[in-house]
């Protein structure tokens, strides 16, 4: 790509406010003709000499019919993405170098739910308001495509998502990015296109998401064994573990224990939710640090110290996470690997 | 092996066709039925390997196999160029032109790979839909044109509809809506853009109507004659000519090739023509006639007009010509209805009296063509009678054979081969005026004498209509001239030897009707008579609003709008403004639009900058009573007033009994509490 277009367009792409909620008008949309519309009107312009010259009137009736349904269609095809809303669902974070989904939503003009976020229930308009929207701003609209706006590639090789929006409706488009690096990273550049309905003209929008999508360090492969763990009161747990018959030690289930620690028996006993109790689940605890990666590099040590922390808590080991000037005391569950991954991807070292 | 199976997919239905199958083979439909038309005057192969490769494609389709590969289609489109070039002598001009354009149309689809060779397909289309208005612009024609229109269109629709099954009814509805759109663009242009004649020279095809166009080939006439269409109408000042006098003169063909007669080339080397020498006699017949347009650049004017001030038509915008063989031309096809006076003298002579070498040309026959026929002529020639006798005297024998040898005046003669006058003069005798005078001008040429054919109208309708005499297509007729010492060229008109009614009377024979009209002829005359009549008015009407629509009608609507003598600089003129003004009020409705939006969604904006400037943070896609709960959470006590009209808002918008549009009333009541809190906040 040329130095001075590149320059244009990072000027132009800074212009554009960034937001999670983009609705299309007159302002935001831009229309020319394609090649296809060129070639046709070189077509009709064969087609006006050839009536001229042969003096044929229907020459001239088919010849204006054709122009008229063109010029009509540069209408159309703009009013395929005038009045729609794209919104960006928040996005999910992924490890580095894997696919970041993104979940468009797009409400047509008049759909019950704009405006208003995601579905809500009970939050509908009344039936009268609904059809004099329908009626005065809505329709089908065939054909828009969706794309991550990538200047290495192509136009013919972009990978388009095709949706069609019903009237006063919505529908849904995944998209995906991939972030090369962990850490925080702004959704690219999206683009709505349509050539709807002939193909002579293309109107598009850019559109820059507000959201970010957290990126957390790819985990080494093939992963390195877990360093060996240091056993922590084990004893006195361990003599409690044995009374009774019954497994002992569990506790009222959690928000974020995973589907492995709930005790199934129980729960189709007493009918409620009982979770195994971490303290005596778990024997060892385990501290994963940053020094201990034997590695020069520090990305290298970050992957090898996410591979860890999931093995860890795939092996339900409480583990703490010692990087420098970050530590994270040992634990374990949904929130506190979330909560490690998150100092992977966000930690930078001190200058 | 199952051959059958192999050879032809099954049918799943139309319904259970995966959509690629089902657009391919609507628009397969589509060009079949536009090509249809074509099919009558395309050469046999063409039509033949159109309808081979649209089958293959169509199996392609159904089977969902693989296309051919690049290079066979290029092998089918270099073998199909070189048959054109052997069947036309030539891949330029018109028909050579269509033959290519409907092969590449076809062998295109056998290309149908991405979006982009769909969408040559679809402009080849467009282009295809027009040549056939070179051949012609009935209103069945134009009618078909406009369903074929109507199928590219909603294939183009559905080549950029992507997602899902849309059926061809909803992208039929989608085109339909979109040409109607565009409908008033059509109007607006076609009323006022300026018609202009041709930019260049036209080819020698470019006739829409065969008949008189210059060249004559067998069974050209019999076209015309199936033609009732009004040629034109002629009023008399004083008396009216006989019926033998009503020749109208078009042009006259003495080349000779063997298959074709054609004109005489102005600009050939060699001799140039013989002068016309004109020479009336008696008094005139002065007359006017109303020319229908016909897109020839011919005047057929009654025999004979000489080219002098007093007598010659002048016609404004058009300048005539009168060519040596007396016929008359003009400088462009004529597509509007003319009206003008002539002078005519239906008794005259013309041509030189002595022989000249110009002569000759009028003698030559293709060597190899009906040797038969030369024959016959040459054992006449040895009768003793005939050995040194006049053209006039042979002329008188070779009349007298056609009226006693047995030949028959019939508009069904059938198919002729190569040696058509030989077949005709010889074996089967069955003919009409062209036949007749071909083969009478090759038996005078065969006898030494120099002859030609004059084609024209002759006659008209048996009785005037409010004093107009009407000459229609079906009065077009061949008629042959001979030269004669020391008289010059002299008319015979063999087809009057053998159908002298023909001539005398002006009755021109009607083609047989077709079988439903038989039918329901039979039936019911009456109602024939009447969906005839009602037929040829609406006919007329295409005829004179659409087909006849030119500068002079453009000229016409302008005056009736007001402006005074106008000319085709006010036609643009009114044209660009018109133009200028649907493009401004496209603009300001645009422009309109902008600022129009959801009546609550402009609402909601109006809300949030209020409350932006109370400090709350307010999020577009945040409902009414999530702002409730941060003006509550941010403001305290204060703002309770503010956030209950917030939940206000809320229950109108989404509660039981929800309003279609804001109330005024709420807006006041909440910009007063805002502005209430904000000096507040400020004092």
């Amino acid at each position: 790509v040329n130095p001075i277009a590149r320059r244009w367009r990072a000027w132009w792409l800074a212009r554009l406010p960034l937001t999670d909620s983009w609705t299309l008008t007159q302002g935001n949309i831009y229309i020319v003709p394609t090649r296809a519309g060129f070639v046709y009107a070189i077509t009709l312009g064969v087609m006006l000499l050839a009536s001229i010259n042969y003096q044929l009137n229907l020459g001239y009736v088919l010849t204006f019919l054709l122009a008229g349904s063109g010029l009509m269609s540069m209408h159309l095809t703009h009013r395929t993405l005038r009045g729609l809303t794209l919104h960006l669902r928040p996005p999910q974070a992924v490890f580095a170098g894997e696919p970041a989904p993104l979940e468009i939503v797009v409400y047509s003009a008049g759909s019950t739910q704009r405006g208003a976020g995601p579905p809500q229930a009970g939050l509908r308009p009344s039936r009268r308001a609904d059809a004099v929207l329908r009626g005065r701003v809505s329709h089908h609209r065939h054909g828009i495509g969706l794309c991550v706006q990538d200047e290495g590639v192509s136009y013919d090789d972009v990978p388009w998502v095709w949706i069609d929006v019903p009237a006063a409706g919505q529908a849904t488009a995944h998209l995906s990015f991939v972030p090369a690096a962990r850490g925080l990273h702004a959704v690219p550049v999206l683009r709505a296109e349509t050539r709807y309905p002939f193909g002579l003209f293309r109107a598009w929008t850019v559109w820059r998401p507000a959201a970010q999508v957290l990126a957390y360090p790819a985990p080494e492969r093939p992963a390195v064994p877990l360093p060996p763990a240091h056993a922590v009161g084990g004893e006195a747990l361990r003599s409690r573990a044995s009374e009774g018959g019954e497994l002992e030690g569990v506790r009222a289930y959690q928000r974020g224990d995973t589907p492995r620690r709930i005790v199934w028996k129980k729960v189709a006993r007493s009918g409620e939710l009982v979770s195994r109790d971490t303290r005596i689940a778990t024997q060892q605890e385990l501290w994963l640090d940053y020094q201990g990666t034997q590695l020069p590099e520090a990305e290298a040590r970050l992957s090898r110290l996410t591979a860890w922390v999931l093995a860890a808590d795939r092996a339900g080991i409480a583990h703490g996470l010692r990087l420098p000037g970050v530590e994270l005391s040992p634990d374990q569950g949904e929130a506190h690997r979330r909560e490690a991954l998150r100092t992977l991807a966000l930690w930078a070292p001190a200058r | 092996m199952k051959p059958a199976a192999t050879l032809w997919p099954r049918w799943p239905g139309w319904k259970h066709l995966p959509r690629e199958a089902r657009d391919t083979l609507f628009l397969l439909a589509v060009i079949g039925w536009t090509v249809m038309p074509h099919l009558s005057h395309l050469p046999a192969w063409c039509g033949l390997l159109c309808g081979i490769v649209m089958l293959w494609r169509g199996r392609i389709a159904l089977a969902n196999a693989p296309l051919p590969s690049r290079w066979l289609v290029v092998a089918v489109v270099i073998a199909a160029s070189a048959l054109t070039v052997m069947t036309e002598h030539t891949l330029l001009g018109k028909e050579a032109g269509v033959t290519m354009l409907v092969l590449l149309m076809v062998l295109k689809t056998l290309e149908l790979r991405a979006r982009r060779d769909a969408l040559v397909i679809f402009f080849l289309g467009f282009f295809l839909v027009l040549t056939n208005f070179l051949y012609s612009q009935t209103l069945l024609v134009a009618a078909a044109m406009l369903v074929s229109v109507w199928g590219l269109l909603t294939a183009l629709v559905l080549a950029h509809m992507p997602v899902g099954q849309p059926t061809i009814r909803q992208a039929g509805g989608l085109a339909a809506r979109a040409a109607l759109l565009g409908a008033p663009v059509m109007v607006v242009l076609f009323l006022l853009f300026p018609r202009i004649g041709p930019l260049w020279g036209l080819p020698q095809d470019a006739g829409a109507k065969t008949g008189l166009s210059g060249e004559l080939r067998m069974g050209n006439i019999a076209e015309l004659a199936t033609d009732e269409s009004i040629a034109f109408r002629l009023r008399f000042d004083g008396e009216v000519p006989p019926a033998q006098a009503m020749y109208f003169r078009g042009p006259v063909l003495e080349r000779f090739d063997g298959v074709e007669w054609r004109q005489r080339d102005p600009f050939a080397q060699g001799f140039p023509p013989p002068a016309a020498e004109l020479r009336p006699q008696g008094a005139p017949t002065g007359y006017e006639m109303t020319l229908e347009p016909s897109r020839l650049a011919l005047l057929p004017l009654l025999d004979a007009t000489p080219d002098t001030a007093q007598a010659a038509p002048r016609i404004e915008g058009v300048r005539a010509m009168q060519w040596p063989d007396l016929h008359w031309v003009t400088d462009r096809p004529l597509n509007d209805r003319l009206r003008f006076h002539v002078l005519a003298w239906t008794h005259f002579e013309h041509g030189p009296r002595r022989g000249e070498m110009a002569l000759r040309s009028d003698l030559e026959l293709p060597p190899g063509y009906n040797p038969r026929t030369l024959a016959w002529a040459a054992q006449l020639r040895q009768d003793p009678r005939y050995a040194n006798a006049s053209p006039d005297v042979l002329a008188g024998a070779v009349l007298q054979h056609i009226r006693n040898g047995g030949f028959t005046y019939t508009l069904a003669p059938g198919e002729y081969g190569t040696h058509a006058v030989d077949e005709f003069w010889l074996d089967r005798r069955r003919g009409f005026c062209e036949h007749f005078a071909a083969s009478f001008v090759v038996v005078m040429r065969a006898l030494d004498v120099p002859a030609r054919i004059v084609t024209g109208y002759q006659g008209t309708d048996l009785a005037p209509a409010d004093g107009y005499w009407v000459v229609r297509q079906s009065h077009a007729h061949a008629w042959a001239e001979y030269w004669q010492p020391g008289r010059g060229w002299v008319r015979a008109d063999p087809t009057a030897a053998v159908a002298p009614d023909r001539v005398e009377r002006s009755r021109h024979l009607a083609p047989r009707p077709g079988i439903v009209a038989q039918a329901l002829g039979s039936w019911s005359p009456e109602l024939l008579t009447q969906m005839r009549k009602g037929w040829e008015a609406i006919n007329n009407r295409w005829n004179q609003w659409v087909l006849g629509y030119s500068q002079k009608q453009q000229l016409g609507l302008l005056e009736r709008l007001g402006v005074q003598s106008p000319n085709w600089e006010d036609l643009s003129l009114m044209l660009i403004g018109l133009l200028s003004t649907g493009a401004l009020l496209g603009a300001g409705w645009a422009w309109w639009d902008r600022h129009r939006q959801d009546p609550w969604q402009r609402l909601m904006g109006r809300v949030r900058e209020r409350l932006t400037a109370l400090g709350i943070e307010a999020r577009p896609h945040e409902p009414p009573r999530t702002l409730a709960a941060a003006v509550r959470r941010r403001l305290g006590e204060p703002g309770h007033a503010l956030a209950e009209q917030l939940e206000a808002l809320d229950r109108l918008r989404y509660g039981h009994g929800a309003v279609a549009k804001p109330q005024p009333a709420w807006w006041r009541g909440f910009a007063a509490e805002a502005a209430r809190l904000r000096r507040l906040a400020s004092g």
